[in-house]
């Protein structure tokens, strides 16, 4: 008995087909990659490995790199205050865990006698508190968490209703379908980077830029993906609701609701963790919290202050990533 | 206790492209009967239901419930008294047995109660009433649906299609996706409340056995059509040969039992 499968061939897994898309896969990849200057791009990190391992001398990257760390280290904690600047400053009423230092600074100065340049050391006395700086940045990053929940709130608050009427078992219309669908979609193509630059435009620099940037962002978002999930909620319990007499509300409330509600909580807790993270980013335009004061030192090139806002950033994301991982573990 | 209500089809046609589901079905069902649509898969038994339900309209013919004819005008006031049992339960998984009963009274009540959780009184004791008249427990109430088994999610579905006291339960294949013990309790169960609480019972099954059991009157039906309309003693091995095509009673056992 003659097996057939002998004379059968086994399906080729690099077809004439593949091999065409490959090769305009690569073309495409090699005309934006020479716009882009991804050839510079490897040159230059390569050298900068090298010198880590002593095969070059010099590496424009390794330097700037090694420059900046240079001035962001020691990062700085304690904050000084020069006490004349201190309104009813009482030297013997220091605030807690602060002392006073005097801090000698040479200054040019044109001597108005000789109207010769010479050379003074001023001396002042500044208030030094310890870790005074930490908890300036403690506070703006409490600013830049709350920004964070806000932004999430309003978004929430707007993209739940336009995910209803988005959703095409729950929408009263199908043009006021496509008008939600409409609004999702604008919403979500303005990065809230973008909008934060009108907002603060619009109500000035501040928290309240940057908490309806996040939010008009997150709203778009939010509507997309609870209309998306509530339209692919199982029909069964829906098609019941609908032979009770159920309306759209009660269908929703009764036979959707219920299937939706851990998607919801994850695309809610997501986009939390989103703002959190995008808050220092807008705040880079001046939309309040520790993006603000970063910008603001990074200005004033006081890059031990930058260090501290980095270290800073680093902590809260790190943390943050570990409890929406355990929350979400927990609740779905 | 309400009054049952009858049914009355007459010349249903219904059409989904080319198939036609339902091909002029004219029928009437006195109220206070129990009776079973028997046939194959694609019969029209579900259609027939759905269409009775005002969940597919008709392309001819017309359907009259309690002397009022279902129409777009008539229908919610219809729905209220028809309580339906679906194959798969018709329940919301994740929530609760007591979220899922109020479901059927919602429709009743001022929206914002129904919205914001304030069920009223009556229809928070009739929910208990009948979860306990279908032999679950007070326990099952607070737990939520998948944690149920198959056939305690149908008693739920019975008693959810008692909680408006309604004049008509249309069953579609409420025992299909069951065990067969548990199929023989769920339909004795829903004879016994439907007698009980005088409702007009339409059910569809594809089970002979279970059908000749349960019900006073059985239709059978093939191609949309109606072959056999009589009391279930009066269905023979030639006419149920009729129905379900070439195969003998013991094939169509095992297409039951799948």
């Amino acid at each position: 008995m003659t097996i057939a499968a002998e004379q059968w061939t086994f399906p080729r897994v690099y077809g004439g087909r593949g091999i065409a898309i490959l090769i305009a896969a690569l073309l495409v990849l090699w005309v934006t990659g020479q716009r882009v200057e991804m050839g510079r791009m490897a040159t230059l990190t390569g050298e900068a490995v090298m010198v880590q391992l002593g095969l070059v001398e010099r590496s424009q990257v390794a330097d700037g790199l090694g420059k900046l760390m240079g001035q962001l280290v020691p990062i700085q904690l304690s904050d000084q205050r020069d006490v004349t600047r201190i309104e009813g400053f009482d030297p013997d009423r220091l605030p807690l865990f602060s002392h006073l230092e005097t801090v000698a600074t040479k200054v040019e100065r044109l001597d108005p006698q000789s109207m010769r340049r010479e050379q003074v050391i001023e001396r002042a006395t500044v208030l030094v508190r310890p870790l005074g700086y930490l908890g300036h940045v403690a506070i703006k990053m409490l600013e830049t968490l709350e920004i964070a929940l806000w932004g999430t709130v309003i978004a929430v608050l707007i993209g739940l209703p336009l995910g209803l009427l988005g959703a095409r078992n729950i929408t009263p219309h199908p043009a006021v379908r496509v008008a939600a669908r409409s609004i999702i979609g604008l919403l979500r193509a303005i990065p809230d980077r973008i909008s934060a630059l009108f907002l603060v435009v619009a109500y000035g620099f501040g928290p309240i830029a940057g908490v309806l940037a996040l939010a008009l962002y997150g709203a778009g978002f939010l509507g997309k993906f609870y209309a998306e999930d509530m339209e692919s909620a199982d029909p069964k319990p829906q098609e019941a609701m609908t032979a009770m007499g159920a309306g759209r509300l009660l269908l929703w409330r009764f036979a959707v609701l219920p299937q939706v509600v851990p998607q919801f909580i994850a695309y809610t807790l997501y986009i939390l963790d989103r703002n959190v993270r995008m808050a220092t980013v807008i705040g880079l335009v001046g939309a309040g919290g520790i993006g603000q004061e970063l910008k603001g030192r990074y200005d004033m090139y006081e890059y031990g202050h930058v260090g501290t806002i980095l270290v800073a950033i680093l902590i809260v994301v790190l943390l943050l990533d570990h409890g929406s991982a355990r929350l979400r573990h927990r609740w779905l | 206790m309400s009054a049952p209500a009858d049914v009355r089809l007459d010349g249903v046609t219904v059409g989904f492209g080319d198939f036609r589901a339902l091909d002029g079905v004219t029928l009437e069902i006195p109220a206070g009967q129990i009776c079973v649509i028997l046939g194959p898969s694609g019969a029209g038994k579900s259609t027939l239901l759905r269409t009775v339900s005002g969940l597919v309209s008709p392309d001819r013919g017309s359907v009259a419930i309690g002397g009022t004819t279902l129409d777009r005008r008539s229908l919610p006031g219809l729905r209220a008294r028809i309580g339906m049992i679906h194959q798969h339960f018709g329940l919301a998984q994740r929530a609760s047995v007591a979220t899922n009963m109020i479901a059927a009274a919602a429709p009743a009540m001022p929206l914002w109660r129904a919205l914001l959780g304030f069920y009223p009184a009556a229809d928070r004791r009739r929910a208990c009433a009948l979860i306990e008249a279908v032999g679950l427990q007070e326990e099952h109430l607070a737990r939520r649906v998948d944690r149920l088994s198959g056939g305690q999610q149908q008693r739920v579905g019975i008693a959810r299609a008692f909680m408006r006291d309604p004049a008509l339960i249309l069953a579609d294949e409420p025992v299909a996706s069951l065990d067969p013990r548990s199929a023989g309790e769920i339909l004795d169960l829903l004879r016994d409340q439907a007698r009980m609480r005088g409702a007009t019972v339409l059910c569809s099954l594809h089970q002979l056995d279970l059908a000749r059991s349960f019900a006073d009157r059985i239709i059978a039906m093939r191609d949309g059509r109606i072959l056999f309309d009589g009391p279930p003693d009066r269905l023979d091995a030639w006419q149920v040969a009729q129905v379900y095509g070439r195969a003998a009673p013991e094939q169509v056992m095992l297409e039951a039992a799948e």
